[in-house]
């Protein structure tokens, strides 16, 4: 009697932990990731944001490429998101303050827990970027379009204090060249 | 199953204590969590107001957000800073600037008190005539802050008085 009561009680408890991971793991990949941000933005207190990007570093983790602030979106942000059985969980999350209005080309450094980036605001008119760093590497940047232009580079290489801009437009045709200096201690 | 009396009523006694605890921890739970929403939106606040760069390290118990002053919080304080230099009792908070404590700089400017005295000598001491309503508390925040003038006037009473250079000639 004793014996059929522990395989029952085990039995149960074995099949409550399979039906609630197969329910969290249901749960966590329908996740809707737009609703997970907006849900972080509210969390963090910042409103009337703007998305430029959502980049999957790999299956479970994601670094979202935002502006926040009314009237003038004039903070950048940067969410790191990763995936745990829990869903999408906050990581880790900066924000910097950067001129947005009469200016070519803007641009920052920042570290979000072990990635560089670097990012800034870029002209409307701008479709692509090429870098080129004082020591001769070449990189492209991504553009992200939202309210306005946003371009960003997460650097898997060692940092660079500067770097000159080509700056193309729909045609590919060079339309400016800015040099832009970055504060590696910022 | 026959149980006695004093099994039921033990038996109703630990569940009452086991939904007491969780009522108890879910509710402390629940109070942790709003007290984090609100400093969030505290620095939230700070970060906007004083143009501050931040790292969001943690945003739940224990909430934890470096803060950083960028090229435009230095703006502000400049602007903040030649106001106090020249009106000593509007207060420049150096130390907590110091200390990187912006919720303190803070409460130290929201003095309205000390924003409409301010103003108010502004205007008495400026030399030039100005048209309109004078400013209130308010004006000297949207200027140090903002770099806003309203109401219009008091441009010229602060290039007036050598706070802002003349405005070029169209």
């Amino acid at each position: 009697m004793k014996k059929r009561i522990t395989v029952i009680i085990v039995t149960v408890i074995t099949l409550l932990t399979i039906v609630s991971y197969l329910i969290f793991q249901m749960l966590t990949d329908d996740q809707d990731i737009e609703e997970v941000i907006k849900q972080e933005f509210r969390s963090l207190g910042q409103y009337v944001e703007n998305v430029y990007s959502i980049e999957y570093l790999d299956d479970d983790r994601v670094l979202i490429f935002y502006s926040w602030s009314y009237p003038e979106y004039s903070n950048l942000g940067v969410l790191e998101l990763e995936k745990t059985w829990r869903g999408w969980q906050f990581v880790e999350a900066i924000s910097n303050r950067i001129e947005i209005e009469n200016a070519w080309l803007k641009g920052v450094y920042a570290e979000i827990t072990d990635h560089v980036i670097l990012r800034g605001t870029v002209t409307a008119a701008v479709e692509e970027i090429v870098l080129i760093t004082d020591d001769g590497r070449e990189y492209c940047p991504s553009v992200g379009k939202a309210e306005r232009n946003m371009w960003y580079l997460i650097l898997e290489d060692e940092p660079f204090e500067e770097a000159t801009f080509i700056l193309f437009d729909r045609n590919g045709e060079v339309i400016r060249e800015e040099v832009l200096q970055f504060d590696l201690n910022s | 199953m026959n149980l006695s009396l004093k099994y039921k009523v033990l038996m109703i006694f630990m569940l009452l204590v086991f939904i007491g605890v969780f009522l108890y921890y879910y509710g402390a739970k629940v109070r942790q969590e709003e007290a984090d929403a609100e400093a969030l939106r505290d620095y939230s606040y700070i970060v906007r107001e004083y143009a501050l760069d931040a790292v969001y390290k943690s945003k739940e118990n224990p909430v934890e957000v470096e803060l950083y002053p960028s090229a435009y919080t230095e703006a502000i304080l400049e602007r903040w800073k030649a106001i106090s230099d020249r009106y000593p009792e509007f207060e420049y908070p150096e130390a907590a600037i110091e200390e990187g404590d912006w919720f303190k700089v803070n409460r130290v400017i929201k003095d309205a008190e000390m924003l409409k005295d301010t103003v108010d000598k502004m205007y008495e001491d400026a030399t030039v005539e100005f048209e309109g309503l004078k400013g209130s508390f308010t004006t000297l925040l949207d200027y140090i802050f903002y770099q806003k003038y309203e109401p219009s006037n008091i441009e010229d009473i602060l290039i007036d008085l050598g706070f802002e250079s003349p405005r070029e000639e169209e």
